[in-house]
C-alpha cells in the first residue's frame, strides 16, 4: 500500500504536469475530476466566512455547485461548517436529503456526493465536491487520493491568498505531506506575531523555508524554540 | 484528602469515561484525559496515543507531554518503534530494558537519551482493524508486571471504544472520515497551543493545561475554545484570561 507521502507526491506531480507551477482553482478541479474519474467536481471558496468563488470541472457540478449557492444546504455546506467529510453514497434511495438538493442530484444523473472540508486546523477555505454517477461508497483507494486533493488545494489557495513566489508551491506542496505538530504550533505562534490568520502564516512560514532552502519542520522547529520570529522585534 | 488507591482511580477513570460517553465529547480532550491516566495508574513518565489515517500513516492525537509527543514523532519519521510494531502486527509490545537489548537502534537511542529505557504499546483494535496505538515510556527498566498489562489493555480499549462512538455505520468512507475529524481537531489545538504560547510568553505544555483546564471551567469542548483561539474569534476579555489566568484567580477571591 503506497504511503501518504507517495500518494501525495504523485497527485502533486500530477497537477504540475498538467496544470503547471501555478494551477488556477478551475484547473485544479478538472485535474481532480479526471483523475479521481469523477462525474464531476465542484470547488467552493470562502471569503470571509461567507461562500465566495466557486468553480466546477464541469455543467453537472456547476448546476450543483450553484444550486447549493441558491439553497444555502447541501452537503459542500456542511462539510464546510462541520469541519468533516459529508458522505452520501446512495442519493436516489433518500432523494430528500437536504430540501431541494438531493432529488435535483438524482434528476442530472449523481448517484452519490463526497464533500470534503477545505481546512487545515482552523484555516477554512471552502470544500471539494465530488459528484460520481453511480451508486455506493468510494473505493478505498480513491477515497484516500480525495482526501489527498482536498489538502493539496487546502495549501494551494492558502498560498494563493498571500501570494508566493513562483514555483514555490510544488516545491511547499511535495514538502508537506508529513504531519509534525511543531509546523502547527509555528502557525499560532506567526498568526499571533503578525496578527494574520493560521493559514496565512503557515504560508509565510513555507515561503520563508522555500527562501532559505530548507525544510519547512525546520523553520518551524525555529520558531518554537523562539530562536526566529517574523515581527522583526 | 488522602491519596487515591489504584483501584479507586481506575474506578474513577471509568466512570468519569462512561459520564462523558453519554454526552456529546470531544474525542481529543478524552484521549488526553486515559493518556495522563496511564502516567498516574502505571506509573508511566510519559504516554500517547497515536491514531492511523486513511493512508495508514500514524499521527499523535494525545500525549501526557511534549516530550512524549516528540518521541512519538521520532518512531513515526524513523518509522521504526514499539508503536510502530504494535500497529503493524496488532499485538501488545513489552519491552523492560532498550539498554540491554534494542530491536529499534535509532529510537533505542533516542529513548535512552530522554531517559526512559522501557517502553510498551498496545494496539487499539476493532476486529481485524487496528486504529492506532497507546505507548507507555517508563524512566525504570524492567519488564511491566502482569497487572499493569492488564491496566494497559482496560485503558486501551476504553480509548478504542471513545474513537468509534460516534461510528453507529458501517461505512467504511464514514468511519474514515471521522477519525479524519479527530485528526483536524489536533491541528487545530496545535495551532492554539502556538498562539496562546506566543501571546503568553509560555511553553506548549503550559499553554495546553491552560486551554483544557479554561475548557473544562467553561463546560466547553477543548476543540472549540482551540478554534475560537486559532481562528481569532475569541473575545479579547476572555483571551486575557488565558494569557494571565493567576491574575484572575487573585481578583476573584478579593
Amino acid at each position: 500500500m503506497p504511503t501518504a507521502y507517495d500518494r501525495w507526491l504523485r497527485i502533486v506531480t500530477a497537477l504540475g504536469a498538467r496544470e503547471g507551477p501555478e494551477p488556477t482553482p478551475a484547473g485544479m478541479c478538472s485535474a481532480a475530476s479526471d483523475l479521481l474519474a469523477a462525474g464531476g467536481v465542484g470547488l467552493l471558496v470562502m471569503a470571509e466566512g461567507v461562500p465566495g468563488a466557486g468553480f466546477a470541472s464541469n455543467r453537472l457540478a456547476e448546476a450543483l455547485e450553484d444550486l447549493q449557492f441558491t439553497l444555502g444546504i447541501g452537503p459542500r455546506v456542511d462539510a464546510h461548517a462541520r469541519g468533516i467529510p459529508i458522505i452520501e453514497s446512495d442519493l436516489a434511495a433518500i432523494p430528500e436529503c437536504w430540501v431541494g438538493f438531493g432529488g435535483a442530484a438524482v434528476e442530472a444523473g449523481v448517484g452519490s456526493v463526497f464533500s470534503f472540508p477545505l481546512r487545515l486546523g482552523a484555516a477554512r477555505v471552502g470544500a471539494l465536491t465530488v459528484y460520481q454517477l453511480g451508486s455506493g461508497p468510494l473505493r478505498g483507494e480513491v477515497y484516500a487520493d480525495a482526501l489527498v486533493w482536498a489538502d493539496v488545494i487546502t495549501r494551494a489557495l492558502l498560498a494563493g491568498q498571500v501570494g508566493l513566489p513562483a514555483g514555490s508551491l510544488a516545491v511547499g506542496l511535495a514538502d508537506e505531506g508529513s504531519f509534525d505538530p511543531r509546523v502547527h504550533q509555528a502557525s499560532g505562534m506567526v498568526s499571533a506575531q503578525l496578527e494574520v490568520s493560521v493559514g496565512e502564516a503557515l504560508t509565510r512560514l513555507r515561503a520563508r523555508a522555500f527562501a532559505d532552502g530548507i525544510p519547512l519542520t525546520a523553520v518551524a522547529g525555529e520558531v518554537v524554540v523562539r530562536r526566529l520570529r517574523f515581527d522583526h522585534r | 484528602m488522602p491519596m487515591a488507591s489504584r483501584e479507586e482511580l481506575l474506578a474513577d477513570t471509568f466512570l468519569q469515561l462512561a459520564d462523558t460517553l453519554i454526552e456529546d465529547f470531544d474525542v481529543i480532550e478524552l484521549l488526553t484525559m486515559l493518556s495522563g491516566r496511564c502516567v498516574e495508574l502505571l506509573e508511566a513518565s510519559a504516554t500517547g496515543i497515536l491514531l492511523a489515517d486513511v493512508h495508514r500513516t500514524l499521527h499523535v492525537v494525545a500525549a501526557s507531554s511534549e516530550e512524549a509527543n516528540l518521541l512519538e514523532l521520532f518512531q513515526i519519521q524513523n518509522e521504526e518503534g514499539p508503536c510502530l510494531d504494535a500497529f503493524r502486527t496488532g499485538k501488545p509490545v513489552v519491552h523492560g530494558d532498550l539498554g540491554a537489548q534494542s530491536p529499534w537502534p535509532r529510537f533505542g537511542r533516542q529513548a535512552m537519551a530522554a531517559g526512559l529505557p522501557s517502553v510498551h504499546a498496545f494496539p487499539l483494535r476493532v476486529r481485524d482493524t487496528v486504529l492506532g496505538t497507546l505507548n507507555l515510556f517508563m524512566a525504570q527498566a524492567g519488564p511491566l508486571i502482569e497487572a499493569d498489562v492488564a491496566v494497559a489493555q482496560a485503558l486501551t480499549h476504553a480509548a478504542t471504544i471513545a474513537l468509534l462512538q460516534e461510528r453507529a455505520t458501517t461505512d467504511a468512507n464514514r468511519l474514515t472520515a471521522q477519525l479524519q475529524g479527530a485528526l483536524n481537531s489536533r491541528v487545530t489545538i496545535e495551532q492554539a497551543k502556538g498562539a496562546l504560547a506566543e501571546r503568553a510568553n509560555i511553553g506548549m505544555d503550559e499553554a495546553f493545561r491552560r486551554l483544557r483546564a479554561y475548557a473544562r471551567d467553561r463546560n466547553a469542548k477543548l476543540t472549540d475554545v482551540a478554534e475560537a483561539i486559532a481562528g481569532r474569534t475569541l473575545a479579547a476579555a476572555e483571551m486575557d484570561i488565558l494569557i494571565a489566568p493567576d491574575s484572575y484567580v487573585r481578583f476573584d477571591h478579593g
